[in-house]
């Protein structure tokens, strides 16, 4: 048996975790859902969600499989800046809980970032706004998607299109089912199954190999994996902590949440979460530095942390893996397809289309609008496009620009609305040439900056003078 | 430079604690949340 095939389960195993899991997943969604009443109980879990929840649904969320799969990936190629530099993702979550205490107190009856952008800088704004956020939504979704296929077959060996298939399938009916009450109830015993699976590994890895031995053969075979001073890694490390922030600060994702938390929850939820998620990389990330040590062939860098798994754990290590990831792909997943299909039946459907729909129609529209987006991102999986997962790595461009627009548009009242919407589509546009004639590391660094100075430059010469009442009266403002 | 045996030790072992602490405390939110009828 060669080192690929230890990593890999037999396909009836795999079917075997994935229906008990999805049987899991569908049942409680279900289960959650029947107290999802109205538009509000439907997209925003009621407004009432705690502490415990809030916590483990923003981990959870910002827990993907990347962050299992990518994370050993990244250490065996970059050493400790790879996992640190990954970890510093964490920060986004961090920087955004004072920021989620603003939107709950200027926004109590808030429903979408896109909400937020229409009232603060007007309509033009807002457009720009909604086709960043919406083409980042849909890029993530489309990736996890297809990252679901892939890692189905490869630790399973099911076929591609039908492993992807089952995953996008299994989200979208526990979502429709229950709403992010559903998202967010089935986040908690997610997050619980990937700490416990990621600890259960660096345990093995720690007591089986070593902290002396895996040192000695790292510094034997890949010296440069230890070395504190390697330049592409430090490089990474500044990129993913822009691209990170950019991520929360703009995507529905996350204000969705802050508007779900009760009172006086949304800044500890997020606080905690980016503590508790900080580790997670390095933990899930350094049993690769047991691969010299252990003698493990790895042919391709993706599957190490399955490979290691499997030499620590045997068949055990293979179904402990795929577990993991199949709670981390669906935890990323359903939050992707319940906010994203928010920002379409709130900013799209009702804000250009419908705007006095009534609230049973919105609340019906809701969940023909996940359905549509789970069919839509299951028309793109299908052809397996690689390209597609690329998308991801220049979306730092558009993210990185609206850090400043958001973060000066909650806390300064004189942020100009225009300089807003300029300072996006000029951080996106530089951002996106940094990204093709410089690098990937620099896209989200350039996008950051020329944004910040045009929201700065604007503001000097032309502030606005906004009042804050307008986004507590939002319902009012729009009827 | 290189990273020390011990630096390496701690990093990785203050994560790894951190990490498994989170579902305990994870767990005695949802107990005190639930008590106080917050959960939801």
């Amino acid at each position: 048996m060669n080192s690929m095939q230890s990593a890999t389960l037999d396909a009836g195993t795999g079917w075997l975790i994935l229906a008990v899991f999805s049987i899991i997943w569908i049942a409680l969604g279900g289960y959650l859902g029947r107290r999802a009443i109205g538009l509000e109980g439907y997209m925003l879990a009621g407004r009432k969600v705690g502490l415990a929840l809030g916590t483990a649904t923003a981990m959870a969320t910002w827990v993907t499989s990347n962050t299992t799969m990518a994370a050993p990936q990244l250490a065996l190629q970059m050493g400790v800046w790879g996992m640190l530099g990954y970890s510093l993702g964490s920060v986004g979550l961090m920087l955004f809980a004072p920021l989620a205490k603003r939107i709950h107190g200027l926004m109590p009856a808030g429903f979408t970032s896109g909400d937020f952008v229409r009232l603060r800088y007007g309509k033009t704004t807002w457009r720009v706004f909604l086709a960043i956020s919406l083409f980042y939504g849909f890029g993530w979704l489309v990736s996890m998607g297809m990252a679901g296929g892939v890692l189905v077959n490869a630790l399973t060996g099911i076929d591609y299109r039908i492993g992807m298939s089952v995953i996008l399938a299994v989200c979208v009916l526990y979502t429709v089912l229950g709403g992010l009450r559903a998202v967010i109830g089935t986040d908690f015993l997610q997050t619980l199954i990937i700490l416990v699976g990621v600890v259960i590994l660096a345990w093995l890895a720690i007591t089986e190999v070593g902290f002396e031995r895996m040192h000695a053969a790292v510094l034997a075979e890949r010296p440069e994996l230890l070395n504190l001073l390697m330049p592409a890694a430090i490089m990474f490390l500044f990129n993913n902590l822009l691209f990170g922030v950019g991520e929360i600060f703009h995507s529905n994702v996350w204000w969705s949440r802050a508007f779900a938390f009760r009172e006086g929850v949304g800044f500890r939820a997020y606080l905690m979460a980016g503590v508790f998620w900080m580790p997670i990389p390095v933990v899930a990330g350094f049993i690769a530095l047991t691969v010299p040590a252990l003698g493990i062939n790895v042919p391709a860098a993706d599957m190490v942390g399955p490979l290691v798994a499997a030499n620590l754990l045997g068949a055990g290590g293979a179904i402990l893996v795929f577990i993991v990831v199949f709670a981390a792909l669906a935890s990323s997943l359903d939050s992707l397809l319940a906010a994203t299909s928010d920002l379409i039946l709130t900013d799209i459907y009702k804000g250009h289309f419908r705007p006095r729909a009534s609230e049973i129609e919105l609340a019906c529209a809701a969940r023909w609008v996940v359905v549509g987006l789970g069919v839509l991102a299951w028309l793109l999986c299908l052809p397996r496009l690689t390209t597609l997962a690329e998308l991801l790595y220049f979306t730092g461009a558009f993210v990185a620009s609206t850090i400043w627009p958001i973060a000066a548009g909650l806390f300064w009242r004189r942020t100009n609305p225009a300089g807003a919407a300029l300072a996006m589509v000029a951080g996106t546009a530089t951002g996106l040439a940094g990204y093709f004639l410089i690098g990937f590391y620099v896209a989200a660094l350039i996008s950051a900056a020329v944004s910040m100075s045009i929201v700065l430059l604007s503001t000097w010469l032309r502030p606005g003078d906004f009042d804050w009442a307008v986004l507590a009266n939002d319902r009012e403002v729009q009827a | 430079m290189t990273i020390s045996v011990t630096s390496l030790a701690f990093l990785v072992g203050t994560a790894t604690l951190i990490t498994a602490l989170a579902p305990f405390v994870m767990m005695i939110l949802w107990i005190r949340d639930w008590i106080r009828g917050q959960l939801w």
